[in-house]
């Protein structure tokens, strides 16, 4: 090793620039999201405009607080931390621009195609392919500039906030590939590859684990640098840290079917969905133990710090939501909850609590250090301490109480459990209305102390000098020794992961095995338990001196974090894809759409309409009451993208085929109100006048026939006159009941579509399928 | 201040530090490790009681069996929707304030308030589509008419809410009016 110290120069200038970006993308986020809450009280404010609607700004606000805000603050924790924490520069200048840049303008490219209502029709994946591929491809370029750094890394040994950003880069890419696997048909839309059940499963896989790979991990990372940093405590617990990170990493993907829960989806799927949710549990609070108490013998100064009571707070709220997430993942507490305001008020406890707060105190703490100046203004970082709190806990409060109201009246039944106490779903909506009103105002509080943060940051920066941190380092690049380095066999061979890999496998033998596999699987997992038991107890120190070893080898770590977090996506997703589809199929088996009502699918989706409407029939008596009969799996089978939904805003659709005539749709689309009083659905005057584009239809066939739905061969011109004869019949219908629109219109393909959900025909068990 | 307790084995940092950072080790506590083994070992159970003994119902058969539940109860509890006795229904106050309660929920949205009709045809004329006796008002209530758009409401308000309704209707009548069927019916739309 060299003696020679050389001073290096850390890249502080792209987190300044991600640091920017988020504090504002956030303020934008956050606006919609204020917008659209202000939406669902008083519908006058999509002000019948195709671009201001509830359906189109809804993906707008979610992806804005999700990829723009956290994201860009993510990135400026990642790059701030990682640099310092390994000894060494980001790899490269050229890459680090390129992320941000990049990143931005697929930002700027979301803000604009979302309103124009181009969508793939999945939650937090509705960015159209091409956008998709620019996201794919500057991830890349982040985990390149990332994995380039640690390999120029001048300390062998990774921290733990580095275990979790490396966790977050490749699970994210894998998540974000697979459900964004579509076919396109012309350069704004495409099809999902996966369809129904399979798509359904595919996108809560994605859902749960953005949520645990993009909003947790990475900030875990950044609570593990930044708050014993601003606390100047060290970290409580290490052996906490290891358990912790490994049992997250590996339990998170498994939950995803708890999205999921009572409908359609095998029942072997929600039993894993719900147990792993509860499993989840410990290591979650994990995280949160090793924060708060790395606060022990620093509380003195949460009286003056503005960070430390951001990152306490922000840490709090962690614990709250990944205690709520469990419950809520019950069956039973899920069929209450699932659908309602409730799962929106855990999201924002989750967004506004864990995610907003930690990244204020970030930023606060960050703000001097990058521009070598003091906070303008203490005070004023802590009234927006102050105002976001209670912002979140009206927000949170209002939430909580609309779910449970709604969740209740929408299941009360009366006259011996015979009758719904309440069939008009209307009632349900109006009752919580000014839990709705309640939820604008603590939404606003926060959105206020963020102004306040944006303020603060500009008074501190305006005319100061933008700073480069800077380390003095020995010239050699610390490459790991050889008696540390880590071979293939190395990484696999030791007890603690052939004991993990073996436990594995002997608890899936027990699950998914015939009779004999079963009980031998469950007995070797109890071998195994007792042998990794007795092992740890006489030999514990050769399990921590592999882990030591690891630490400084991130080839095989990485490798190792691939194979924790791939396996429950495998183990759920494979059998769904592989399996024949007649097994997806139930007894029923749903009738492909005409043309004109693939028309009108692709309008609900370009609309919207699955932020507000289900398509999911549960297998519960109050949806079954209210509905008509529990969706079966098969009755979806041909939907790319599925539209099960996830939130009844307004009622589930799954069987609204058949229920009202032509003419009880068109008024409704045209003002919802003077057919349902009290509705808060925005107008679709739009509808009624913009053409729908047949012309696209021959190609979107063809793609459908491509994934498997069985569409005959139609020449282009069959298609056309089968639209025409279809679309004539409606309007003919909607003239004699005395409501004229021309065939060609958007509305026509969309009562369409309406009027052939809950379509299917019957068929036998597991088999009959056509091809 | 609390003194600080002398320094045991836990109380030891790690050797290393990064940019500053220290790291103690200290023991994972004892309850959060039993909510850890708690979670694993429900995992066990539950999974062995839904998915292996197949103890538990699945959802499907869980959601029929109710079902069946709810019918039979239905069955058991069905009001008498004999002519005469709607009639009589609908000379009582307390049926036909209920009726109106209901109506007024969910039948008005088509008919109006003032049952004269909108996207579903006038209640209070002597004109029927379906027929104007009270059992056949009942039937169209309690199963619907599909084709014209009327949904059944029979499951969604029960038997005795659908008599009641009926009973509201009916109060606008009298026993003997004229009926004349009409089968070829137009809404009449708002402007």
């Amino acid at each position: 090793m060299s003696d020679q110290k050389i001073t290096i120069e850390f890249n502080d200038k792209v987190v300044r620039q991600f640091l920017l970006a988020s504090v504002i993308w956030g303020a934008v986020g956050m606006l919609v999201g204020a917008l659209i809450a202000s939406q669902l009280n008083y519908w006058r404010l999509n002000f019948n405009l195709p671009w201001l609607t509830f359906g189109r700004l809804r993906p707008l606000h979610t992806n804005a607080a999700i990829f723009a805000f956290v994201g860009n603050m993510m990135f400026a924790g990642i790059y701030y931390s990682t640099q310092r924490l390994v000894k060494a520069r980001l790899a490269s200048d050229f890459l680090s621009a390129l992320h941000f840049w990049g990143w931005q303008l697929i930002i700027v490219a979301a803000a604009i195609t979302l309103p124009l209502g181009f969508s793939r029709g999945k939650e937090y994946a509705e960015l159209i392919w091409p956008i998709d591929i620019a996201v794919a491809l500057i991830w890349v370029v982040f985990a390149v500039n990332f994995f380039w750094t640690l390999a120029r890394r001048r300390e062998p040994s990774l921290y733990v906030a580095i275990w979790f950003y490396i966790a977050t880069i490749v699970t994210i890419a894998i998540l974000y590939i697979v459900n964004h696997l579509s076919v396109p048909t012309s350069a704004v839309h495409s099809y999902t590859l996966f369809g129904g059940v399979q798509d359904a499963l595919v996108q809560w896989w994605y859902g749960h684990n953005a949520v645990a790979f993009f909003l947790t991990t990475p900030i875990l990372g950044i609570m593990y640098y930044f708050l014993p940093k601003a606390a100047e405590r060290p970290v409580y617990s290490y052996r906490l840290s290891v358990i912790h990170f490994w049992s997250l990493v590996f339990v998170y993907i498994w939950a995803g079917p708890h999205h999921l829960l009572n409908t359609a989806l095998p029942g072997w799927m929600q039993t894993l969905g719900m147990t792993f949710s509860l499993m989840l549990w410990a290591p979650s609070w994990g995280g949160m133990l090793n924060g708060l108490l790395t606060l022990r013998g620093a509380w003195d100064k949460l009286r003056t710090d503005p960070v430390l009571k951001f990152f306490a707070a922000g840490v709090t709220f962690y614990g709250m939501c990944t205690f709520e997430g469990p419950l809520l993942s019950i069956k039973a507490v899920n069929a209450l909850a699932h659908y309602t305001d409730w799962i929106i008020g855990h999201v924002h406890g989750g967004t506004l609590g864990w995610n907003g707060f930690m990244a204020a105190g970030m930023i606060y703490w960050l703000i001097p250090r990058l521009w070598n100046k003091p906070l303008h203004s203490v005070s004023l970082a802590n009234i927006h301490f102050w105002l976001g709190t209670v912002g979140i806990l009206l927000y949170v409060g209002a939430m909580w109480t609309s779910g449970i109201t709604q969740g209740v009246m929408l299941n009360a039944t009366t006259e011996g459990g015979t009758i719904l106490a309440y069939p008009n779903f209307l009632d349900t909506l109006n009752t919580i209305r000014p839990m709705m009103l309640m939820r604008v105002i603590g939404g606003g509080l926060y959105l206020i102390g963020w102004f306040l943060l944006i303020y603060n940051l500009w008074k501190t920066v305006a005319g100061a000098q933008p700073v480069n941190g800077t380390i003095e380092v020995f010239e050699d690049v610390g490459e790991p020794v050889a008696d540390e380095k880590m071979t293939l066999v190395g990484t696999f061979l030791n007890p603690p992961v052939a004991f993990s890999i073996l436990g594995v496998g002997f608890s899936c033998a027990w699950m998914f095995g015939g009779d004999f596999m079963s009980i031998a699987g469950l007995i070797g997992l109890m071998l195994c338990v007792v042998l990794a038991y007795a092992h740890f107890e006489s030999r514990g120190k050769s399990w921590a001196a592999w882990y030591d070893r690891l630490l400084v080898n991130a080839l095989p770590f990485t490798i190792l974090t691939v194979l924790a977090v791939a396996a429950g996506g495998l183990i759920q997703i494979i059998p769904s894809v592989i399996s024949h589809r007649a097994a997806n199929v139930e007894d029923r088996l749903q009738i492909p759409y005409t043309p004109l009502e693939l028309a009108g699918r692709d309008l609900y989706v370009s609309e919207g309409c699955y932020n507000c409407h289900s398509q999911m029939i549960r297998t519960l008596v109050p949806d079954v009451l209210r509905y008509g009969d529990y969706s079966r799996l098969g009755e979806s089978i041909y939907d790319h993208p599925f539209q099960w939904g996830s939130k009844r805003t307004g009622p589930d659709l799954a069987r609204v085929g058949g229920k009202y005539p032509n003419i009880w749709h068109l008024r409704h689309m045209e003002n919802p109100r003077s057919i349902s009083v009290g509705s808060n659905m925005p107008n679709y005057p739009w509808l009624l006048t913009t053409p729908t584009d047949v012309a696209a239809l021959p190609v979107k066939i063809s793609v459908q026939r491509t994934l498997g739905v069985p569409y005959p061969a139609w020449t282009d011109a069959q298609i056309a006159a089968n639209v025409d004869t279809q679309a004539k019949g409606i309007s003919d219908d909607l003239r004699a009941a005395g409501g004229y629109v021309a065939r060609d219109k958007q509305v026509i393909a969309l009562i369409a579509y309406l009027q052939k959900l809950g379509k299917y025909e019957t068929v036998a068990p597991f088999k009959a399928v056509p091809r | 201040m609390i003194p600080t307790p002398p320094p045991n084995d836990e109380d030891q940092l790690r050797h290393h530090s990064f940019d500053g950072i220290q790291e103690y080790d200290k023991r994972l506590p004892n309850w959060w490790l039993m909510t850890l083994y708690g979670g694993i070992i429900f995992w066990v159970g539950y999974w062995a009681y839904f998915q292996w003994f197949h103890v538990g119902l699945t959802g499907p058969q869980h959601v029929e069996q109710a079902m069946a539940r709810v019918e039979a109860t239905r069955l058991a509890s069905a009001p008498t929707a004999d002519d005469p006795s709607l009639w009589k229904m609908s000379r009582n106050p307390v049926f036909v304030e209920a009726g109106r309660a209901t109506f007024n929920t969910i039948c008005a949205s088509c008919h109006t308030e003032k049952l004269t009709g909108a996207i579903g045809p006038n209640l209070v004329d002597q004109l029927w589509i379906h027929g104007g006796k009270p059992s056949e008002i009942y039937v169209v209530v309690d199963k619907g008419v599909l084709a014209k758009g009327m949904p059944p409401w029979g499951p969604v308000i029960g038997a005795k809410k659908s008599a009641e309704v009926v009973a509201y209707i009916l109060s606008h009548h009298t026993e003997g009016e004229t009926i004349e069927v009409q089968t070829a019916w137009v809404p009449i739309l708002p402007k």
